[in-house]
């Protein structure tokens, strides 16, 4: 018990020996918890295509177009500048560009000289799409005084009039009558939301604080591997073999040190979230149950690669892209539900998956003890699983 | 310049030749990108090809002219790319659709809406409220907004018929051109003229005329890696020059430097051929990238000379930031640690995670430091199918960050005497 204590001892003073250790610590995981949590897509995001909008006439008329295209349940309008919509049109990251031009009032719509101009790229159906909104938005708009321009029309098909006075007085009545009658026209659509199922739990804090949490714990349990690659690199493997030392208090005092660093981890980055978000794990006991069980498959894994990597410099480089991967896959860096679901069912092969979905449990939904033992008998399945090819593969040389 | 030219060259041999570095700077963006090709579905035909065959479901329980117009109208040619229509008889059946989630929305039209929109006989009254029914999938909010939004379209011509011809005909009334005996007549053949007026014509019936005008260029698609791959390329760029970095000092510390100098050899063309060597390791890391996800994925990147231009810039940026790192710290543990730091930090605020759109407004103006911020809006517009006018903007924050970087280095450098013999 002592040696093990001892070899733990030794590894946490190697490990934070240098006072950079604790970027990757805490410093670093605390500040991805921070700016990821207001980044990371939640799925309620405005998914209308962006229109970017430029008002060049401040009149009425361009006023409720704008509004309008508010309304709008497929584009989602944004106001620029002229010359920074054009700067981002041309170098293409705005795709669809409408300009209400100055000259744009009543008397040009009267006089049917009222124009906006709307540029969009070739073959693109967000385009096509876009347009018909525009279309509708400037129909309702002016359908009032389009119903006045026919009104006249229809007034001069029997019968001229006397002066243009005359005609404009004309004119004006009818647009008071199509305006109040507009005003009345009752409501031809009603939009009932249906009842798709929608079990998609997310709450941007809780989720990034328990991913990322993953992803800084699984890394450096990964790295176990360039552990032992340095150690065997650099002979103080083989040294030991000349104490009365065995595979199994060495490996046991490796481990259980990295697992117990990985754990005192997870909990201050447990209490940060606790202190900023002001979130919830629930029972204290699950929780440890949890951080536990995902820190031992982690070590596992870590182990495991540790006998078939030869070099510290590989054996570094590879954990860190497990360790990515198989956090970005396990829903640690996005919402799993949002994957294809082919991916939800392959990410089910991978430790982080599950770590995610009971720390998950924990969070989101109230789970207790009894409810995360599923998850924390898998993660405890894969500890077992890969600390038996590790411990098996294992060599001092 | 030859001098420098071939420790440079040389500096870039060795890098190649260490198979640990060959993991971070080609492995693992590699495979991260291909993480995001499948969690975004980029590889399964997911969401990333943009919205297509909307499948909805349409009851037409009317059977008149108004509800067979908007049954037309889904059906038509128009719309043939958008929307995959199902025609149903049972209201209950399509709202099931919707609940099941096999489509986006189901329209109902209800017995005697036409009637209700254009009264046939005197009895009707005008504005009796029959509703159309929008039966919403809230799991597809996007799609259904589509489709509401052609509803909307549709509805908003109807009502503009409607308010003409009432408009005309009452107007004709009260300047006594017509008799009020006359109007139902005069109506029902406005209505009926506006209606063969419409028919087929979405676009030109409104009183202000819609100029629509296409970009140059051809039709492009946006691919979602096209967001990612360089976002990966570009986190992994950063751990090349700070490595390249440690390098120095660590030919610092173990003699070789000094033994350099030995050569007839000045300071500024061994600093000079070192940077330039990671300056090389960083574009030849770039361009490998670029072109395995060309092959492997299919993925357009852009104007080829873009690209390059751009990567070269890119690397000019990312090089002054490793040079920086490298002339602050002390030893080479010091620039690898540091490094991956600024990496990952850098990662993240230059939207190699997730769209800087997305983030708050201190993080994006925070991200303007990073060469992968204005790298990535560069990408992104060549991958749009921007030209090289279009980069103008990247490329010159990019030179400026580099140069800016490279004079601070090079004070910082003098200070601490790195390559004195």
């Amino acid at each position: 018990m002592k040696k093990i204590f001892a070899i733990a001892w030794k590894d946490a003073v190697v490990r934070f020996g240098s006072a950079s250790e604790w970027l990757f610590f805490l410093i670093l995981p605390i500040i991805f918890i921070f700016l990821f949590a207001g980044g990371v897509p939640s799925g309620d995001e405005d998914n209308r295509i962006r229109l970017v909008v430029v008002a060049q006439a401040n009149t009425p008329i361009s006023q409720e177009i704008i509004s309008e295209l508010e309304k709008s349940t497929s584009v989602r309008p944004e106001l620029l500048s002229l010359e920074e919509a054009q700067e981002q049109f041309n170098s293409r990251r705005a795709s669809l560009l409408l300009i209400i031009p100055p000259s744009l009032d009543l008397r040009s719509i009267q006089n049917r000289t009222a124009q906006l101009d709307f540029r969009q790229p070739p073959n693109d159906m967000d385009a096509s799409i876009a347009e018909r909104a525009v279309q509708t938005a400037i129909r309702r708009v002016s359908s009032s005084i389009n119903a006045a321009n026919l009104a006249v029309e229809e007034a001069k098909a029997r019968g001229t009039f006397e002066s243009a006075e005359e005609e404009q007085v004309y004119f004006n009545q009818a647009l008071e009558l199509a305006k109040s009658l507009q005003a009345e026209s009752p409501e031809r659509v009603t939009t009932i939301q249906g009842n798709t199922p929608d079990d998609f739990e997310y709450d941007p804090q809780a989720n990034v604080s328990a991913g990322q949490l993953i992803t800084w714990v699984f890394i450096p349990l990964f790295g176990i591997s360039a552990l032992f690659a340095y150690e065997r690199q650099q002979g103080t493997l083989r040294r030991i073999l000349t104490t009365p030392t065995s595979k199994a208090t060495f490996l046991l005092g490796t481990i259980s040190g990295q697992v117990a660093m990985a754990v005192v981890q997870m909990i201050l980055l447990v209490l940060f979230a606790v202190l900023a978000f002001r979130l919830n794990w629930g029972n204290p006991i699950a929780v440890f149950l949890m951080l536990t069980c995902s820190a031992l498959a982690a070590a596992a894994i870590g182990t495991t690669m540790g006998t078939f990597i030869k070099s510290e410099g590989q054996a570094t480089g590879l954990s860190i892209m497990a360790g990515m991967l198989m956090s970005m896959l396990g829903g640690c860096w996005y919402p799993l539900e949002l994957f294809p679901a082919v991916m939800q069912n392959i990410a089910r092969i991978l430790p982080t998956t599950w770590a995610m979905q009971g720390l998950l449990d924990l969070l989101l939904r109230g789970a207790g003890v009894v409810d995360i033992l599923p998850e924390a008998g898998i993660l405890l399945g894969f500890a077992v699983l890969f600390f038996s090819v590790g411990v098996w593969r294992f060599r001092f040389e | 310049m030859k001098k420098l030219f071939l420790i440079g060259i040389k500096d870039l041999k060795l890098r190649f030749r260490d198979r640990a570095a060959l993991i971070f700077m080609l492995l693992t963006p590699f495979i991260l990108t291909l993480g995001m090709g499948l969690v975004t579905g980029r590889f399964s035909g997911g969401d990333s090809s943009g919205i297509s065959d909307i499948p909805i479901a349409i009851v037409n329980l009317d059977n008149d002219s108004l509800g067979d117009a908007l049954v037309d109208a889904f059906n038509s040619e128009d719309l043939a790319d958008l929307v995959e229509t199902t025609l149903s008889e049972d209201p209950e059946a399509a709202r099931l659709l919707v609940d099941e989630d096999e489509v986006a929305a189901a329209i109902i039209i209800p017995a005697g809406f036409t009637q209700s929109v254009i009264p046939q006989n005197e009895n009707a009254l005008p504005n009796e409220e029959i509703r159309i029914e929008f039966y919403a999938n809230p799991s597809r909010p996007t799609s259904a907004g589509i489709i509401k939004a052609i509803v909307d379209g549709f509805m908003a011509r109807l009502d503009e018929m409607r308010l003409a011809s009432m408009t005309s005909v009452s107007q004709l009334i009260m300047s006594g051109r017509i008799s009020p005996e006359d109007a139902n007549q005069v109506g029902q053949e406005m209505g009926a003229r506006l209606q063969q007026n419409d028919a087929g014509n979405t676009n030109e019936a409104t009183a202000i005329t819609l100029n629509t005008s296409t970009s140059a260029g051809e039709d492009v698609e946006f691919d979602v890696l096209s967001y990612f791959a360089p976002g990966m390329a570009l986190m992994f760029l950063m751990y090349t020059v700070s490595y390249g970095g440690s390098s120095i000092l660590a030919e610092k510390s173990q003699g070789t430097l000094p033994r350099l100098l030995v050569s007839p050899t000045n300071s500024m063309q061994v600093l000079g051929g070192k940077i330039f060597g990671i300056f090389l390791t960083g574009a030849a890391q770039m361009l490998i990238l670029i072109g395995a996800s060309s092959l492997f994925f299919q993925l357009k990147w852009g104007d080829a000379f873009g690209i390059v231009l751009l990567v070269l810039a890119a690397v000019f940026g990312a090089t002054g930031w490793g040079m920086l790192i490298t002339a602050l710290a002390r030893t080479p543990a010091q620039v690898g640690s540091v490094g991956s730091a600024v990496m990952l930090i850098f990662a993240m605020l230059g939207g190699s995670f997730t769209q800087i759109e997305n983030m708050p407004a201190i993080v994006q103006t925070l991200g303007k430091i990073t060469p992968n911020a204005w790298a990535m809006d560069g990408f992104t517009t060549l991958a749009l199918g921007g030209t090289l006018t279009s980069l103008a903007r990247p490329i010159l924050a990019l030179l400026t960050m580099g140069i800016l970087l490279f004079l601070i280095s090079a004070v910082l450098f003098g200070k601490k005497n790195l390559v004195q013999k």
